[in-house]
Protein backbone atom coordinates (compact mmCIF):
# COMPACT_ATOMS: atom_id res chain seq x y z
CA UNK A 1 0.00 0.00 0.00
CA UNK A 2 1.49 3.60 -0.78
CA UNK A 3 2.86 5.28 1.93
CA UNK A 4 2.71 8.63 -0.46
CA UNK A 5 -0.71 9.40 -2.78
CA UNK A 6 -0.60 12.56 -5.06
CA UNK A 7 -3.50 12.65 -7.29
CA UNK A 8 -3.98 15.50 -9.97
CA UNK A 9 -1.74 17.98 -8.13
CA UNK A 10 -0.98 21.25 -9.29
CA UNK A 11 0.30 24.00 -8.10
CA UNK A 12 0.26 27.60 -10.07
CA UNK A 13 1.34 30.96 -9.83
CA UNK A 14 1.36 34.04 -11.32
CA UNK A 15 -2.58 33.60 -11.50
CA UNK A 16 -2.25 30.13 -13.39
CA UNK A 17 0.09 31.52 -16.02
CA UNK A 18 3.16 29.34 -14.72
CA UNK A 19 2.28 25.84 -13.63
CA UNK A 20 5.10 24.67 -11.29
CA UNK A 21 3.45 21.37 -10.76
CA UNK A 22 0.53 20.14 -13.58
CA UNK A 23 -2.22 17.71 -12.70
CA UNK A 24 0.55 14.78 -11.27
CA UNK A 25 -0.33 11.77 -10.00
CA UNK A 26 2.03 9.25 -8.08
CA UNK A 27 2.21 6.86 -5.49
CA UNK A 28 5.22 5.88 -3.22
CA UNK A 29 5.83 2.48 -1.62
CA UNK A 30 6.82 1.89 2.06
CA UNK A 31 10.86 1.34 2.33
CA UNK A 32 11.53 2.52 -1.03
CA UNK A 33 14.25 4.59 -1.80
CA UNK A 34 12.19 7.21 -4.50
CA UNK A 35 14.52 10.11 -6.46
CA UNK A 36 12.71 13.01 -8.21
CA UNK A 37 14.95 14.26 -10.92
CA UNK A 38 14.80 17.19 -13.35
CA UNK A 39 16.11 20.05 -15.14
CA UNK A 40 15.98 23.59 -12.80
CA UNK A 41 12.39 24.53 -12.34
CA UNK A 42 10.86 21.14 -13.25
CA UNK A 43 8.48 21.20 -10.53
CA UNK A 44 10.29 18.60 -7.76
CA UNK A 45 11.63 21.10 -5.01
CA UNK A 46 7.55 22.77 -5.26
CA UNK A 47 6.73 18.84 -4.90
CA UNK A 48 7.88 18.20 -1.88
CA UNK A 49 6.84 21.90 -0.46
CA UNK A 50 3.34 20.90 -0.96
CA UNK A 51 3.79 17.18 0.38
CA UNK A 52 5.45 19.60 3.90
CA UNK A 53 3.16 21.91 3.42
CA UNK A 54 5.53 24.52 3.01
CA UNK A 55 3.04 25.71 -0.07
CA UNK A 56 -0.67 24.88 -0.79
CA UNK A 57 -1.56 23.15 -3.91
CA UNK A 58 -3.93 24.83 -6.12
CA UNK A 59 -5.92 22.08 -6.94
CA UNK A 60 -5.74 18.09 -6.18
CA UNK A 61 -4.89 15.88 -4.00
CA UNK A 62 -1.70 14.64 -1.78
CA UNK A 63 -1.65 12.26 0.84
CA UNK A 64 0.95 10.88 3.63
CA UNK A 65 -0.02 8.07 6.07
CA UNK A 66 -3.40 8.15 4.62
CA UNK A 67 -3.66 11.88 6.25
CA UNK A 68 -4.25 14.87 3.81
CA UNK A 69 -0.58 16.90 3.74
CA UNK A 70 -1.51 19.66 5.91
CA UNK A 71 -2.19 17.82 8.75
CA UNK A 72 0.78 18.66 10.83
CA UNK A 73 0.25 15.42 13.02
CA UNK A 74 2.19 14.06 9.55
CA UNK A 75 5.14 15.73 11.14
CA UNK A 76 5.72 13.56 13.55
CA UNK A 77 6.81 10.60 11.67
CA UNK A 78 8.58 12.40 8.99
CA UNK A 79 12.02 13.65 8.87
CA UNK A 80 13.17 16.92 6.00
CA UNK A 81 16.85 17.62 5.16
CA UNK A 82 15.98 21.46 3.11
CA UNK A 83 18.07 22.62 0.57
CA UNK A 84 20.37 25.24 1.85
CA UNK A 85 19.02 24.81 5.35
CA UNK A 86 20.04 27.54 7.91
CA UNK A 87 20.06 26.76 11.64
CA UNK A 88 20.71 29.93 13.68
CA UNK A 89 24.84 30.24 13.92
CA UNK A 90 25.01 31.45 17.26
CA UNK A 91 24.26 27.74 18.32
CA UNK A 92 25.79 24.61 18.59
CA UNK A 93 24.92 21.04 17.49
CA UNK A 94 23.88 19.61 20.78
CA UNK A 95 21.40 23.15 21.34
CA UNK A 96 19.91 23.05 17.43
CA UNK A 97 19.36 19.55 18.14
CA UNK A 98 18.00 20.10 21.46
CA UNK A 99 15.90 23.33 20.07
CA UNK A 100 14.48 21.25 16.49
CA UNK A 101 13.95 18.34 19.52
CA UNK A 102 11.32 19.95 21.64
CA UNK A 103 10.20 21.49 18.07
CA UNK A 104 9.14 18.09 17.49
CA UNK A 105 7.55 17.50 20.29
CA UNK A 106 9.94 14.97 22.04
CA UNK A 107 10.19 14.35 25.57
CA UNK A 108 13.74 15.76 26.97
CA UNK A 109 14.36 12.15 28.13
CA UNK A 110 14.59 10.71 24.67
CA UNK A 111 16.14 13.47 23.36
CA UNK A 112 18.92 13.18 26.13
CA UNK A 113 19.76 9.43 24.36
CA UNK A 114 19.01 10.21 21.12
CA UNK A 115 20.86 13.42 20.23
CA UNK A 116 24.35 11.62 21.03
CA UNK A 117 23.09 8.61 18.43
CA UNK A 118 22.13 10.77 16.00
CA UNK A 119 25.44 13.07 15.94
CA UNK A 120 27.45 9.69 15.81
CA UNK A 121 25.64 8.19 13.30
CA UNK A 122 26.36 11.87 10.64
CA UNK A 123 29.98 11.38 12.37
CA UNK A 124 30.05 14.67 13.89
CA UNK A 125 31.46 13.52 17.45
CA UNK A 126 33.49 15.84 18.91
CA UNK A 127 32.37 18.59 17.86
CA UNK A 128 28.84 18.55 19.47
CA UNK A 129 29.56 22.04 21.10
CA UNK A 130 31.08 23.68 18.60
CA UNK A 131 29.72 26.45 17.17
CA UNK A 132 27.97 26.14 13.81
CA UNK A 133 29.14 28.89 12.13
CA UNK A 134 32.84 27.11 11.82
CA UNK A 135 31.35 24.14 9.82
CA UNK A 136 31.98 23.45 6.42
CA UNK A 137 29.18 23.10 4.41
CA UNK A 138 29.49 19.41 4.34
CA UNK A 139 29.38 19.34 8.30
CA UNK A 140 26.15 21.62 8.08
CA UNK A 141 24.77 19.14 5.88
CA UNK A 142 25.23 16.01 8.13
CA UNK A 143 23.86 17.48 11.26
CA UNK A 144 20.75 18.57 8.72
CA UNK A 145 20.75 15.16 8.14
CA UNK A 146 20.98 14.57 12.19
CA UNK A 147 17.99 16.72 12.85
CA UNK A 148 16.04 15.22 10.32
CA UNK A 149 16.46 11.65 12.18
CA UNK A 150 15.34 13.13 15.52
CA UNK A 151 12.52 11.55 15.68
CA UNK A 152 13.26 8.34 13.69
CA UNK A 153 11.08 9.32 10.70
CA UNK A 154 9.20 6.61 8.76
CA UNK A 155 9.74 8.92 5.70
CA UNK A 156 12.71 10.88 5.31
CA UNK A 157 12.58 14.13 3.29
CA UNK A 158 15.80 14.74 1.44
CA UNK A 159 16.14 17.67 -0.67
CA UNK A 160 19.74 17.78 -2.73
CA UNK A 161 21.21 15.83 0.28
CA UNK A 162 24.57 15.49 -1.09
CA UNK A 163 24.49 19.25 -2.29
CA UNK A 164 28.55 20.44 -1.43
CA UNK A 165 29.85 17.82 0.14
CA UNK A 166 33.31 16.01 -1.06
CA UNK A 167 33.41 12.40 -2.53
CA UNK A 168 33.93 10.74 0.46
CA UNK A 169 30.52 12.73 2.15
CA UNK A 170 29.13 11.74 -0.81
CA UNK A 171 29.76 7.88 0.20
CA UNK A 172 29.15 8.49 3.64
CA UNK A 173 25.61 9.65 3.04
CA UNK A 174 24.91 7.56 0.20
CA UNK A 175 25.31 4.75 2.94
CA UNK A 176 23.54 6.04 5.43
CA UNK A 177 20.67 6.52 2.99
CA UNK A 178 21.35 2.95 2.57
CA UNK A 179 21.05 1.67 5.75
CA UNK A 180 18.21 4.07 6.66
CA UNK A 181 15.84 1.92 3.66
CA UNK A 182 17.34 -1.42 5.07
CA UNK A 183 15.79 -0.02 8.43
CA UNK A 184 12.48 0.33 6.66
CA UNK A 185 12.52 3.69 6.42
CA UNK A 186 11.51 5.23 3.00
CA UNK A 187 13.50 7.88 1.53
CA UNK A 188 12.29 10.93 -1.15
CA UNK A 189 14.69 12.56 -2.44
CA UNK A 190 15.64 15.22 -4.92
CA UNK A 191 19.05 15.73 -6.14
CA UNK A 192 20.78 16.64 -9.18
CA UNK A 193 23.61 14.28 -8.77
CA UNK A 194 22.31 11.78 -11.30
CA UNK A 195 25.39 9.28 -10.67
CA UNK A 196 24.28 9.03 -6.43
CA UNK A 197 20.38 8.72 -7.80
CA UNK A 198 21.50 5.85 -10.17
CA UNK A 199 23.41 3.83 -7.54
CA UNK A 200 20.46 3.96 -4.29
CA UNK A 201 17.23 4.71 -5.95
CA UNK A 202 14.64 1.90 -6.08
CA UNK A 203 12.59 4.50 -8.09
CA UNK A 204 12.89 7.32 -10.64
CA UNK A 205 10.84 9.90 -11.53
CA UNK A 206 11.79 12.18 -14.10
CA UNK A 207 10.00 15.83 -13.81
CA UNK A 208 9.85 18.78 -16.65
CA UNK A 209 7.24 21.64 -16.71
CA UNK A 210 6.15 19.95 -13.93
CA UNK A 211 4.42 16.87 -15.28
CA UNK A 212 5.86 13.32 -14.79
CA UNK A 213 8.18 12.62 -18.33
CA UNK A 214 9.12 8.43 -17.15
CA UNK A 215 8.45 6.81 -14.00
CA UNK A 216 10.22 3.57 -13.45
CA UNK A 217 13.28 2.11 -11.89
CA UNK A 218 17.03 2.55 -12.60
CA UNK A 219 17.19 -0.96 -15.15
CA UNK A 220 14.40 -0.30 -17.33
CA UNK A 221 15.91 3.43 -17.80
CA UNK A 222 19.62 2.62 -17.89
CA UNK A 223 19.26 -0.93 -19.93
CA UNK A 224 19.70 -1.02 -23.59
CA UNK A 225 17.47 -3.57 -25.45
CA UNK A 226 18.73 -6.69 -27.14
CA UNK A 227 22.69 -5.34 -26.92
CA UNK A 228 25.13 -6.80 -24.79
CA UNK A 229 29.02 -6.16 -24.16
CA UNK A 230 31.14 -9.30 -24.37
CA UNK A 231 34.34 -9.79 -23.31
CA UNK A 232 36.63 -12.34 -24.77
CA UNK A 233 39.64 -14.39 -22.85
CA UNK A 234 42.48 -13.02 -24.87
CA UNK A 235 44.37 -15.99 -24.11
CA UNK A 236 41.63 -18.49 -26.03
CA UNK A 237 41.17 -16.55 -29.15
CA UNK A 238 40.86 -18.56 -32.48
CA UNK A 239 41.42 -18.24 -36.13
CA UNK A 240 37.75 -18.58 -36.38
CA UNK A 241 36.82 -15.23 -34.29
CA UNK A 242 37.45 -13.01 -37.77
CA UNK A 243 34.57 -14.81 -39.69
CA UNK A 244 32.71 -14.58 -36.49
CA UNK A 245 33.08 -11.06 -35.59
CA UNK A 246 31.64 -10.34 -39.01
CA UNK A 247 28.91 -12.64 -38.95
CA UNK A 248 27.28 -11.37 -35.89
CA UNK A 249 28.41 -7.86 -36.68
CA UNK A 250 30.58 -7.49 -33.42
CA UNK A 251 31.63 -4.11 -32.84
CA UNK A 252 35.07 -3.03 -31.14
CA UNK A 253 34.99 -1.30 -27.83
CA UNK A 254 37.72 0.15 -25.53
CA UNK A 255 39.99 -2.41 -23.94
CA UNK A 256 40.85 -5.49 -24.84
CA UNK A 257 39.20 -8.18 -26.83
CA UNK A 258 35.86 -6.16 -26.06
CA UNK A 259 32.79 -6.24 -28.27
CA UNK A 260 29.42 -4.84 -28.34
CA UNK A 261 26.94 -7.67 -29.72
CA UNK A 262 23.69 -6.66 -31.15
CA UNK A 263 21.20 -9.56 -31.39
CA UNK A 264 17.34 -9.76 -32.72
CA UNK A 265 16.58 -11.05 -28.81
CA UNK A 266 17.43 -14.27 -26.44
CA UNK A 267 17.12 -16.71 -29.58
CA UNK A 268 19.41 -15.00 -31.23
CA UNK A 269 22.00 -14.31 -28.39
CA UNK A 270 22.18 -17.81 -27.73
CA UNK A 271 23.02 -18.32 -30.80
CA UNK A 272 25.85 -16.56 -31.01
CA UNK A 273 26.95 -17.95 -28.02
CA UNK A 274 27.33 -21.61 -28.90
CA UNK A 275 28.66 -20.28 -32.28
CA UNK A 276 31.51 -18.65 -29.80
CA UNK A 277 31.82 -21.81 -28.25
CA UNK A 278 31.99 -24.28 -31.04
CA UNK A 279 34.74 -21.87 -32.07
CA UNK A 280 36.65 -22.97 -28.51
CA UNK A 281 36.44 -19.10 -28.15
CA UNK A 282 36.34 -18.69 -24.16
CA UNK A 283 33.88 -16.34 -23.07
CA UNK A 284 34.95 -14.18 -19.94
CA UNK A 285 32.14 -12.20 -19.05
CA UNK A 286 28.32 -10.86 -21.11
CA UNK A 287 26.62 -8.52 -19.37
CA UNK A 288 23.34 -6.17 -21.27
CA UNK A 289 24.60 -3.12 -22.23
CA UNK A 290 23.64 -0.10 -20.02
CA UNK A 291 23.73 3.79 -20.75
CA UNK A 292 24.15 5.41 -17.75
CA UNK A 293 21.54 7.58 -15.92
CA UNK A 294 23.15 10.68 -16.79
CA UNK A 295 22.30 9.80 -20.61
CA UNK A 296 19.00 8.69 -19.91
CA UNK A 297 18.07 11.81 -18.37
CA UNK A 298 19.39 14.19 -21.14
CA UNK A 299 17.79 12.12 -24.01
CA UNK A 300 14.43 12.03 -22.29
CA UNK A 301 14.41 15.70 -20.94
CA UNK A 302 15.86 17.22 -24.48
CA UNK A 303 12.85 15.56 -26.25
CA UNK B 1 2.00 21.90 22.20
CA UNK B 2 3.59 24.01 24.67
CA UNK B 3 7.25 22.14 24.37
CA UNK B 4 7.28 23.39 20.79
CA UNK B 5 5.66 27.25 21.95
CA UNK B 6 8.83 27.36 24.15
CA UNK B 7 11.22 26.11 22.39
CA UNK B 8 10.27 28.96 19.62
CA UNK B 9 10.15 31.54 22.60
CA UNK B 10 13.06 30.49 23.94
CA UNK B 11 15.05 30.48 20.69
CA UNK B 12 13.79 34.37 20.15
CA UNK B 13 15.44 35.21 22.94
CA UNK B 14 18.52 33.58 22.39
CA UNK B 15 18.69 35.29 19.35
CA UNK B 16 18.31 38.93 20.58
CA UNK B 17 21.60 37.81 22.90
CA UNK B 18 23.23 36.36 20.08
CA UNK B 19 22.66 39.75 18.21
CA UNK B 20 23.76 41.82 21.24
CA UNK B 21 20.86 43.80 21.15
CA UNK B 22 19.33 42.21 24.71
CA UNK B 23 22.77 43.56 26.13
CA UNK B 24 22.38 46.33 24.50
CA UNK B 25 19.18 47.65 25.47
CA UNK B 26 19.77 46.16 29.28
CA UNK B 27 22.90 48.36 29.28
CA UNK B 28 21.61 51.11 28.49
CA UNK B 29 18.28 50.92 30.78
CA UNK B 30 21.21 50.42 33.81
CA UNK B 31 23.01 53.60 32.46
CA UNK B 32 19.90 55.20 33.18
CA UNK B 33 19.25 53.74 36.06
CA UNK B 34 22.72 54.57 37.84
CA UNK B 35 22.63 58.10 36.70
CA UNK B 36 19.57 58.44 38.97
CA UNK B 37 21.35 56.30 41.67
CA UNK B 38 24.74 58.63 41.40
CA UNK B 39 23.13 62.00 39.98
CA UNK B 40 20.08 62.49 41.99
CA UNK B 41 20.64 63.99 45.51
CA UNK B 42 18.13 64.71 47.30
CA UNK B 43 18.60 66.25 51.21
CA UNK B 44 15.12 65.63 53.32
CA UNK B 45 14.50 66.59 56.98
CA UNK B 46 11.12 66.21 57.85
CA UNK B 47 9.80 64.79 54.71
CA UNK B 48 10.20 68.00 53.08
CA UNK B 49 13.45 68.77 51.10
CA UNK B 50 16.17 70.95 51.92
CA UNK B 51 18.38 70.68 48.85
CA UNK B 52 17.77 68.94 45.62
CA UNK B 53 20.74 68.56 42.77
CA UNK B 54 20.80 66.69 39.99
CA UNK B 55 23.98 66.05 38.04
CA UNK B 56 26.08 68.06 40.48
CA UNK B 57 23.66 71.18 39.70
CA UNK B 58 21.94 72.73 43.14
CA UNK B 59 18.19 73.40 42.58
CA UNK B 60 18.45 76.81 43.91
CA UNK B 61 14.64 77.55 43.35
CA UNK B 62 12.11 76.02 46.05
CA UNK B 63 10.81 72.59 43.86
CA UNK B 64 7.91 70.69 45.95
CA UNK B 65 9.01 67.22 46.67
CA UNK B 66 6.34 65.65 45.12
CA UNK B 67 6.00 67.04 41.73
CA UNK B 68 9.79 67.17 41.43
CA UNK B 69 9.83 63.30 41.86
CA UNK B 70 6.42 62.90 39.51
CA UNK B 71 8.01 65.43 37.17
CA UNK B 72 11.48 63.44 36.93
CA UNK B 73 9.46 60.19 36.36
CA UNK B 74 7.08 61.83 33.91
CA UNK B 75 10.36 62.73 31.93
CA UNK B 76 11.68 59.27 32.23
CA UNK B 77 8.51 58.15 30.51
CA UNK B 78 8.35 60.54 27.84
CA UNK B 79 12.20 59.27 27.12
CA UNK B 80 10.56 55.79 27.39
CA UNK B 81 7.60 56.15 25.03
CA UNK B 82 9.51 58.11 22.03
CA UNK B 83 13.25 57.28 22.47
CA UNK B 84 12.23 53.63 24.18
CA UNK B 85 9.85 52.46 21.91
CA UNK B 86 12.34 53.95 18.89
CA UNK B 87 15.04 51.49 20.03
CA UNK B 88 12.59 48.63 20.68
CA UNK B 89 11.49 48.69 17.59
CA UNK B 90 14.49 48.61 15.56
CA UNK B 91 16.08 46.06 17.98
CA UNK B 92 12.84 43.56 16.87
CA UNK B 93 12.13 44.43 13.42
CA UNK B 94 14.49 41.28 11.80
CA UNK B 95 12.65 39.03 13.88
CA UNK B 96 9.54 37.88 11.43
CA UNK B 97 11.31 38.83 8.58
CA UNK B 98 14.27 36.53 9.75
CA UNK B 99 12.08 33.49 10.48
CA UNK B 100 10.37 33.77 7.18
CA UNK B 101 13.94 33.07 5.06
CA UNK B 102 14.20 29.79 3.57
CA UNK B 103 16.18 27.53 4.79
CA UNK B 104 14.78 28.75 8.20
CA UNK B 105 10.99 28.99 7.81
CA UNK B 106 11.13 25.31 6.02
CA UNK B 107 12.77 23.90 9.08
CA UNK B 108 10.05 25.16 11.86
CA UNK B 109 7.49 24.21 9.17
CA UNK B 110 8.36 20.55 8.44
CA UNK B 111 7.60 20.11 12.23
CA UNK B 112 4.67 19.02 14.11
CA UNK B 113 3.61 22.54 14.77
CA UNK B 114 0.84 24.36 13.34
CA UNK B 115 1.79 27.77 11.63
CA UNK B 116 -0.25 29.73 13.62
CA UNK B 117 1.76 28.69 17.05
CA UNK B 118 5.04 28.85 15.14
CA UNK B 119 3.86 33.13 14.50
CA UNK B 120 2.40 33.69 17.84
CA UNK B 121 5.43 32.41 19.62
CA UNK B 122 7.89 34.35 17.53
CA UNK B 123 5.60 37.32 17.91
CA UNK B 124 5.31 36.87 21.92
CA UNK B 125 9.43 36.31 21.83
CA UNK B 126 9.58 39.85 20.20
CA UNK B 127 7.48 41.33 22.71
CA UNK B 128 8.63 39.62 25.84
CA UNK B 129 12.88 41.09 25.12
CA UNK B 130 11.06 44.51 24.69
CA UNK B 131 8.75 43.61 28.35
CA UNK B 132 11.66 42.61 29.85
CA UNK B 133 14.08 45.37 29.31
CA UNK B 134 11.17 48.30 29.58
CA UNK B 135 10.23 46.44 32.80
CA UNK B 136 13.68 46.47 34.10
CA UNK B 137 13.95 49.92 33.44
CA UNK B 138 10.87 51.21 34.83
CA UNK B 139 11.48 48.88 38.51
CA UNK B 140 14.92 49.75 38.86
CA UNK B 141 14.37 53.81 38.36
CA UNK B 142 11.47 53.57 40.43
CA UNK B 143 12.97 51.90 43.36
CA UNK B 144 15.97 54.21 42.77
CA UNK B 145 13.99 57.46 42.79
CA UNK B 146 11.77 56.35 45.56
CA UNK B 147 14.15 55.17 48.16
CA UNK B 148 15.98 58.40 47.44
CA UNK B 149 12.81 60.76 47.70
CA UNK B 150 10.39 58.59 49.87
CA UNK B 151 7.88 58.76 47.31
CA UNK B 152 6.25 56.06 45.79
CA UNK B 153 4.74 56.90 42.73
CA UNK B 154 2.66 53.88 41.73
CA UNK B 155 1.56 55.98 38.62
CA UNK B 156 4.71 55.66 36.56
CA UNK B 157 4.89 51.94 36.90
CA UNK B 158 1.16 52.32 35.60
CA UNK B 159 2.46 53.73 32.38
CA UNK B 160 4.82 50.56 31.61
CA UNK B 161 0.96 48.85 30.15
CA UNK B 162 0.62 51.53 27.77
CA UNK B 163 4.17 52.05 26.76
CA UNK B 164 4.36 48.02 26.27
CA UNK B 165 0.64 48.28 24.48
CA UNK B 166 2.05 50.78 21.95
CA UNK B 167 5.02 48.61 21.53
CA UNK B 168 2.81 45.69 20.55
CA UNK B 169 0.34 47.78 18.57
CA UNK B 170 3.08 48.86 16.12
CA UNK B 171 5.77 45.47 16.69
CA UNK B 172 2.39 43.77 14.89
CA UNK B 173 1.95 46.58 12.50
CA UNK B 174 5.75 45.36 12.00
CA UNK B 175 4.76 41.53 11.80
CA UNK B 176 1.97 42.29 9.50
CA UNK B 177 4.39 44.25 7.01
CA UNK B 178 6.99 41.77 7.40
CA UNK B 179 5.12 38.92 6.52
CA UNK B 180 3.65 40.53 3.14
CA UNK B 181 6.99 42.17 2.43
CA UNK B 182 9.82 39.74 4.26
CA UNK B 183 11.83 43.08 4.44
CA UNK B 184 13.37 43.97 7.68
CA UNK B 185 13.77 47.48 6.98
CA UNK B 186 10.47 48.47 5.14
CA UNK B 187 8.32 47.41 7.84
CA UNK B 188 10.57 49.66 10.24
CA UNK B 189 10.61 52.40 8.08
CA UNK B 190 6.38 52.06 7.44
CA UNK B 191 6.16 51.65 11.32
CA UNK B 192 8.38 54.67 11.98
CA UNK B 193 5.71 56.54 9.72
CA UNK B 194 2.59 55.36 11.92
CA UNK B 195 4.65 56.81 14.81
CA UNK B 196 5.90 60.18 12.89
CA UNK B 197 2.31 60.88 11.62
CA UNK B 198 0.71 59.89 15.10
CA UNK B 199 0.98 63.62 16.22
CA UNK B 200 -0.48 64.96 12.62
CA UNK B 201 -3.53 62.74 12.88
CA UNK B 202 -4.14 63.99 16.02
CA UNK B 203 -4.51 67.39 15.11
CA UNK B 204 -6.07 66.72 11.95
CA UNK B 205 -8.64 69.25 12.48
CA UNK B 206 -6.43 71.66 11.93
CA UNK B 207 -5.21 70.23 8.31
CA UNK B 208 -8.82 69.96 7.24
CA UNK B 209 -8.81 73.30 6.73
CA UNK B 210 -5.52 73.48 4.34
CA UNK B 211 -6.86 70.56 2.25
CA UNK B 212 -8.32 71.17 -0.86
CA UNK B 213 -10.35 68.16 -1.81
CA UNK B 214 -12.95 66.14 0.97
CA UNK B 215 -11.32 62.92 0.07
CA UNK B 216 -8.33 63.69 1.88
CA UNK B 217 -9.93 64.24 5.31
CA UNK B 218 -12.22 61.16 4.56
CA UNK B 219 -8.47 59.70 4.25
CA UNK B 220 -7.12 61.05 7.37
CA UNK B 221 -10.42 59.76 8.95
CA UNK B 222 -9.69 56.50 8.32
CA UNK B 223 -5.83 56.39 9.13
CA UNK B 224 -7.00 58.11 12.57
CA UNK B 225 -9.35 55.95 13.68
CA UNK B 226 -7.79 52.42 12.14
CA UNK B 227 -4.11 53.04 13.56
CA UNK B 228 -3.35 52.68 16.62
CA UNK B 229 -3.21 56.52 18.50
CA UNK B 230 0.60 56.91 19.29
CA UNK B 231 0.65 60.46 20.62
CA UNK B 232 -2.65 59.77 22.98
CA UNK B 233 -1.11 56.84 24.49
CA UNK B 234 2.52 59.14 24.81
CA UNK B 235 0.05 61.46 26.69
CA UNK B 236 -1.89 59.03 28.49
CA UNK B 237 1.05 57.23 30.09
CA UNK B 238 2.35 60.91 31.00
CA UNK B 239 -1.18 61.55 32.99
CA UNK B 240 -0.67 58.34 34.71
CA UNK B 241 2.65 58.91 36.03
CA UNK B 242 1.70 62.69 36.97
CA UNK B 243 -1.50 61.37 38.36
CA UNK B 244 -3.71 63.95 36.11
CA UNK B 245 -7.01 62.76 35.15
CA UNK B 246 -7.43 60.17 32.61
CA UNK B 247 -9.92 61.51 29.84
CA UNK B 248 -8.67 59.35 26.34
CA UNK B 249 -8.45 55.88 27.77
CA UNK B 250 -10.45 54.46 25.17
CA UNK B 251 -7.09 54.44 23.47
CA UNK B 252 -5.89 51.89 25.01
CA UNK B 253 -8.32 49.75 24.05
CA UNK B 254 -8.71 51.15 20.45
CA UNK B 255 -4.89 49.88 20.95
CA UNK B 256 -5.78 46.54 21.83
CA UNK B 257 -8.40 45.81 19.36
CA UNK B 258 -6.23 47.05 16.54
CA UNK B 259 -4.05 44.47 18.12
CA UNK B 260 -6.39 41.75 18.43
CA UNK B 261 -7.67 42.38 14.76
CA UNK B 262 -4.35 43.13 13.29
CA UNK B 263 -2.93 39.92 14.96
CA UNK B 264 -5.31 37.88 13.54
CA UNK B 265 -4.73 38.60 9.66
CA UNK B 266 -1.19 38.41 10.46
CA UNK B 267 -2.39 34.57 11.81
CA UNK B 268 -4.67 34.30 8.66
CA UNK B 269 -1.54 35.37 6.14
CA UNK B 270 1.14 33.55 7.57
CA UNK B 271 -1.22 29.99 7.35
CA UNK B 272 -1.85 30.84 3.33
CA UNK B 273 1.70 31.66 2.42
CA UNK B 274 3.78 29.87 -0.10
CA UNK B 275 7.06 29.41 1.29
Amino acid sequence: MPIIEISGLSKTYQRGKLRAVDNLSLAVEKGTVFSLLGPNGAGKTTLIKILLSLTHATSGQASIFNLPVNDTNIHRRIGYLSENHRFPEFLNPLQVLTHFGAMSDLEPGHLKNKIPLVIEFVGLKGWEKVKIKKFSKGMRQRLGIAHALLNDPEILFLDEPTDGIDPVGRKEIRDLILKLKNDGCTIFMNSHLLSEVERISDIVVIMKNGKILRQGTVDQFTEVQNQYELQLQSNHLSPALDGLISSWNLQPQPGLNRWLLQTGGTDSLNRCIDDLRRADIRIEALVPKKISLEDYFIDVVGE
Amino acid sequence: MMRPFLAILRLTLRESFARRTFQAFLAISSIVALLFLFALNLDIVDGMQSAISLFGFELEQQVNLSRFVTQMEGAITILLFSGGIFMSLFATSSLIPSLLQPGIIDLYIAKPVSRPLILTARWLGGILIVAINITYLILSTWLIISLKSGIWNSGYLLALFPILLAFTALFTFMTFVGLISANGPLSLMLTYAIIFFSPLLMQRDEIYALLSAKIYSYLLDGLYYILPKMAEMGALSMKLTLHNEITDGWVLFHAAGFVLVLGLINLVIFQRKNF
